[in-house]
């Protein structure tokens, strides 16, 4: 524990002396080693993380809504070292206006349909993506469903006959 | 020969047009076994690009488990990779439980990793064989099946049902085995190995299937690991990844296991990696069968296992944990976890953020198949149609998965 604690100290201080403060904050007692970083330095820091510190794989990618903050929209990253078998989380956040990330599918392929998944559910515009257009949804669809202003249908509603859906 | 980009194959100039044609191979062909399709450009019977669509079937998952109780959500994982869903709902259930704090005796491990080995075997055996189907040897694919309809009797003995299980709950399972599926595991346990002889027999050394599959679709380790391959797509690769190994789940470092590995990540060796890995789910279930302890078949996680119906009825303690479970007015602290497991088809990981409501604040399933499916265009540009079939069906791609 004291090892693992010294380690992410070691990462913590090697990434400050490099990104400055564009690591806004770090948290050592989640699942994983956790940060948060500025928008802006994400590619690089991935880059950085994986050629210099053997995060060599994207586990997952994903967005994230919280919509009492005042940058509402969130990406998350998961990489793993597999050399040393470490995991850490990367989280940025941008603004419902100005939802631009820095894409990562130069770094890692797989990123690829992840980014396009994470357009698509949270509207998070992948800057230099190859081809960011919807995954799942239909290509007319006009909004992002998984914000949280869409809520799903009120399963207390009670205007739908049964009968009409077979059931 | 002229290569063309795949994200631009329908702007084709008038010049090209001339060369190259337009195949749909999908959404519903039987060779697909699923609904996505691709759409490939064609030079005579040479593939020189190919564009995937999918999302066909996407069922809102992530949305949907917003609102359900965290118990609830193990039915959406059923409907992920569908082959093998024990694997899901016990990967959720270990998820729930990292969140919680909780930990599950040694019994319910090794009961555990019972029924996920049978569920490995049984994705695997209906993979392998479809390879053998989609390269025209379709007697394997009958003898296996067999087997196959075997596991999931077993499955029916455990929870009731086949495909969609739903098996087992938060904090370990919600009966024990009962002798009937104990002797159950034994009887297909006993007859599997004979099985999988005769199906190697079929394939393995045959030319004709050989000539088929080595070389065909095959990536290097390094791009492998690039497009984020896990489960046995990476291993055929060459690299030794299992969570199993690397992130011991659920008393598996208590075993003795072989993570075997390729070379060449071409069909051939995906092959060959499930082939061995059935040998050693084999052995697994056999052993964690053996050794299986004595000790209670649940943990005691209240809020999330429902009391037995009599006690609900009689005494007061359990009737207001199941009106608790029931209504969703359950304790969950308030942090965010990561937690994976060795599906069949790769690493299913869940992403489950908890803000201590009723049900996750977000949750994301890393689906392997629809991480590594993408990059399919890359593993079958100059190959040629019939390739890409084999390709395909050697990745293990379930639609399920895919769409979410």
């Amino acid at each position: 524990m004291i090892n693992k604690q010294m380690e992410y100290n070691t990462l913590l201080q090697k990434l400050k002396d490099k990104f400055g403060d564009s690591i806004l904050s770090a948290d050592d007692a989640a699942d994983f080693f956790t940060l948060v970083v500025a928008s802006d330095i994400i590619k690089q820091l991935i880059s950085f993380l994986k050629d210099e510190q053997n995060f060599i794989f994207l586990t997952d990618l994903c967005g994230i809504h919280y919509p009492e903050q005042e940058k509402e929209l969130g990406v998350i990253y998961h990489l793993h070292n597999l050399v040393e078998n470490k995991r850490i989380r990367l989280k940025t956040f941008v603004t419902k206006g100005n939802p631009q990330v820095d894409s990562i599918v130069s770094i890692f392929s797989g990123a690829n349909w992840m980014e396009r998944e994470t357009f698509d559910f949270y509207g998070i515009d992948f800057v230099g993506h190859p081809n960011l257009k919807r995954i799942l949804n239909v290509d007319f669809m006009d909004y992002h469903p998984m914000r949280k202003e869409y809520p799903l249908e009120d399963a207390t509603r009670s205007d739908k006959d049964d009968r009409f859906f077979g059931r | 020969m002229k290569t063309i980009n795949s994200e631009h194959h329908l702007d084709l100039t008038k010049e090209d047009e001339k060369v190259f044609s337009t195949l749909n191979l999908g959404p519903t062909h039987p060779a697909t076994h699923g609904i996505f399709q691709n759409i490939l450009t064609m030079n005579g019977e040479t593939i020189v690009g190919a564009e995937q669509t999918i999302g066909y079937i996407h069922r809102a998952f992530e949305k949907i488990a917003e609102r359900r109780p965290y118990y609830q959500i193990t039915t959406l994982t059923d409907r992920l990779n569908y082959c093998s869903s024990p694997i899901n709902n016990i990967g959720w259930h270990l998820a729930v439980e990292k969140l919680l704090g909780v930990e599950t005796n040694k019994r319910i491990d090794y009961m555990r990793i019972i029924v996920m080995e049978l569920a490995r075997i049984a994705d695997h055996l209906i993979c392998n064989s479809v390879i053998g189907v989609d390269s025209g040897a379709l007697t394997g694919f009958v003898y296996v099946f067999e087997e196959r309809e075997k596991i999931y009797e077993i499955y029916e003995e455990l929870c009731g049902a086949r495909l969609t299980t739903n098996l087992g709950r938060v904090g370990g399972f919600d009966r024990d085995f009962s002798a009937v599926a104990i002797q159950k595991i034994r009887d297909v346990m006993k007859d599997l190995p004979k099985v999988l002889h005769e199906f190697e027999k079929l394939l393995m050394r045959n030319r004709i299937f050989m000539d088929r599959t080595i070389n065909v679709g095959a990536i290097s380790a390094e791009r492998a690991l690039n497009y984020g391959f896990t489960g046995p797509n990476l291993r055929a690769a060459g690299v030794d990844y299992d969570v199993r190994i690397q992130e011991p789940y659920s008393s598996y470092n208590d075993f003795d296991f072989v993570v075997p590995i390729g070379q060449n990540g071409d069909t051939y060796d995906r092959y060959c990696v499930r082939q061995t890995e059935l040998w050693e789910s084999i052995k697994l279930v056999n052993n964690a069968l053996e050794n299986l302890p004595e000790g209670k078949f649940n943990a005691e996680v209240p809020a999330f296992f429902m009391p037995p119906k009599e006690e609900v009825y009689s005494k007061m303690e359990p009737l207001i944990s199941h009106f608790k479970m029931v209504m969703g007015e359950i304790d969950v602290p308030e942090k965010e976890i990561y937690k994976a497991v060795e599906g069949a088809n790769g690493e299913l990981g869940f992403y489950v953020v908890a803000d201590g409501g009723r049900s996750p604040y977000r949750l994301h399933f890393r689906r392997p198949g629809f991480i590594y499916y993408q990059a399919f265009p890359e593993m079958i540009t100059g190959a040629a149609l019939s390739d890409a079939i084999l390709t395909m069906s050697s990745m293990n791609v379930i639609a399920g998965e895919l769409d979410a």
